[in-house]
């Protein structure tokens, strides 16, 4: 029996319905809609740098050669107490190419995660998150977790020296959950240290339950940008002009990808092993051994180097609790606020410029920074006595956390009539108060954030005087 | 008013039903949570307990390096030797983990990954660890054969 459908005239109202292919897929799915969607689709362009608009389809271009080299990874690699290192061992000496599978998917790791933390640090900047893209922001900010999660995780699999004391001490962390923190741990770890039985958990997560969690949030995060379009400037209700989506700004993401690519395979040719700069390196190096202690200069990967720093810079115990656990406390709370940015930035909701979450981003950013280049060790060499190291490392870094706090803050005032700076201030002031006069690192924190509370509460009351008598 | 008086019964069976229908959609739920919480949660480990002999390259290394790190019921212990006395502590970090390590020229017990540092009581005497290292009681055998054991208390 045929169907009504298949003899169904090529003429409907009265338009000519497409021929070929086309034709054969509109009949069935009706595409006409979409393809008229894509058409008119445009990208706002605003006052701003369009450069920002391109850093998301960057870090998802990463990730496709992260599930493309890590398939090919996956055609090799045994897990297992005997084969982990082993298989690795052979990879990158014996396979033709290994190296070059298992160093571009190492450099595709890192840049991912550097043009994710730009996307994510850019959207904030321009306040993107804004009514009506929160759900935007928070798809972003899980899928940002979950990228930490496959570093995390990928570092393990090899089973070396490096990556078994990292693993240690990264999953040691969560024991300072409360209740749950035992049982955490144990189930990420299958067992009470980390054995063989931890890479076989990471292994899983690695390869299978992070791949699927992130597929399905960004087609959640992608589905979400198309529907809405990307966010024009703050205040712009219809943006003045508009590129057009296709050609002009798919082409555009196009050859973005191939740069990409190539710079992606230079690096990997010539450094195939990473830059040699601690946190960023992937030389395979000495098989994981439980019963060998750990060695000097152990630092986690360079994302992950400020939570590292953080917990060295916590005492033993604070407030009753064990250092360690405030530390996690804390990192907890700036991850939440983080989250929730769409919903506390008040004035972006209601589509005003909001000077005071740039700024926030400012500070995180200088808060970042300091942490980072201290866990680098910055200014530590050459200097033998452990304690003078230490005061040298912090003073170094914090002149160069200085040097570009007040270079931002020049750029931002004279450029871009940037008028509030007390939370870039107040990260300064922390930088200022532990590096150059050697106050503690907390104590410093704890300084900085009551003077910038004291300065926003005049501010807000300066303001709201000044309003008043505007008003009359 | 006949009406509503019929109503009313309706309504309660009504949102007993759905009352019924919550309940067993959660008792389903939990059915279902439950053997993949157990599943997730590793079995206790096993191997040997009590009293750990060291073995003859374990002794040497304690020579050659004036530490060794052994299990001990399934736990790594660092074995060290300062002068002529033998000490056991448990070489787990007490900050997040790490395995620590002996070094003899300070008489130090070296944890790398955040600086911390224990005298040869276990003692912290510097950087973020909260507590002391847990003691294990070493022992040199007339024969010459060292043994480790948890029997010592803690301090």
């Amino acid at each position: 029996m045929q169907s009504s459908f298949l003899k169904k005239k090529p003429k409907v109202n009265g338009a000519e319905e497409s021929q070929g292919v086309r034709g054969w897929l509109d009949r069935r799915y009706q595409l006409t809609p979409l393809v008229e969607f894509l058409r008119h689709k445009e990208v706002p362009i605003g006052s701003h740098w369009m450069g920002w608009y391109y850093l998301g389809g960057i870090t998802m271009f990463f990730f496709v050669v992260q599930v493309v080299t890590g398939v090919l990874l996956l055609m090799y690699y045994q897990p297992g107490e005997a084969t982990a290192y082993e298989s690795i061992r052979f990879l990158t000496t014996k396979v033709p190419f290994g190296w070059l599978i298992r160093s571009i998917h190492s450099w595709s790791a890192h840049l991912m995660i550097i043009s994710l933390t730009l996307h994510m640090f850019s959207t904030m900047m321009l306040k993107a998150y804004r009514p009506p893209r929160e759900m935007t922001w928070v798809s972003g900010y899980m899928l940002f977790l979950l990228t930490l999660g496959f570093g995390f995780s990928g570092y393990l699999l090899p089973w070396n020296k490096l990556a078994y004391f990292a693993t240690t001490v990264g999953t040691n962390i969560v024991k300072s959950v409360p209740l749950l923190g035992d049982w955490l741990l144990q189930v990420l770890r299958g067992g009470q240290d980390v054995t063989i039985n931890t890479l076989y958990r990471f292994f899983a997560a690695h390869v299978v339950i992070l791949p699927l969690g992130f597929v399905g949030i960004i087609a959640l995060h992608l589905l979400l940008i198309q529907r809405q379009g990307m966010a024009p400037p703050v205040g712009a209700t219809i943006a003045p002009r508009g590129m057009k989506f296709f050609p002009s700004f798919a082409l555009r993401d196009a050859l973005l990808w191939l740069a990409c690519l190539m710079a992606l395979a230079t690096l990997a040719v010539f450094l195939p092993y990473g830059p040699g700069i601690p946190g960023m390196d992937w030389e395979l190096g000495e098989k994981a051994d439980p019963l060998a202690p750990a060695y000097p200069g152990i630092k986690p990967e360079w994302y992950f180097l400020w939570e590292y720093q953080l917990l060295k810079e916590f005492p033993p115990h604070l407030f009753g609790l064990e250092g360690p656990q405030v530390c996690l406390l804390l990192i907890g709370v700036l991850f939440g606020i983080w989250a929730i940015i769409p919903w506390l930035d008040r004035r972006a909701y209601h589509d005003k410029p909001s000077p005071a979450f740039s700024d926030f981003g400012w500070a995180a950013i200088l808060f970042l920074t300091y942490l980072t280049l201290m866990g680098w060790d910055i200014g530590a060499r050459g200097i033998s006595d452990e304690l003078a190291a230490m005061h040298n490392v912090a003073r170094v870094c914090a002149s160069w956390t200085l040097v570009v706090g007040a270079l931002v803050i020049v750029v931002r005032y004279w450029k871009f009539g940037g008028r509030w700076f007390i939370l870039s201030g107040a990260a300064l002031l922390q930088v200022a108060l532990h590096g150059l006069a050697g106050v503690s690192y907390l104590l410093s924190g704890v300084i900085a954030v009551a003077v910038a509370a004291i300065a926003i509460a005049i501010s807000y009351m300066t303001n709201s005087r000044t309003d008043a008598g505007d008003a009359k | 008013m006949n009406e509503r008086a019929e109503a009313a019964p309706a309504t309660s069976r009504r949102h007993f039903l759905d009352l019924l229908l919550g309940a067993s959609f959660l008792g389903w739920l939990i059915s279902i949570a439950y053997p993949i919480i157990r599943y997730l949660k590793p079995l206790p480990q096993t191997g040997p307990t009590g009293p750990a002999h060291l073995t003859r390259d374990e002794t040497s290394k304690l020579e050659q390096n004036k530490f060794v790190i052994v299990p001990v019921s399934g736990q790594r212990v660092l074995v060290l030797q300062a002068g002529d006395q033998l000490h056991a502590f448990s070489a787990k970090c007490t900050h997040e983990g790490c395995t620590v390590t002996f070094l003899p020229g300070q008489s130090v017990i070296w944890c790398p990954c955040h600086d911390g540092r224990f005298d040869l009581n276990g003692r912290v005497l510097s950087g973020p660890p909260p507590r002391p290292l847990t003691q294990y009681l070493a022992q040199r055998q007339t024969d010459g054969a060292i043994v480790i054991s948890e029997e010592k208390a803690q301090g």
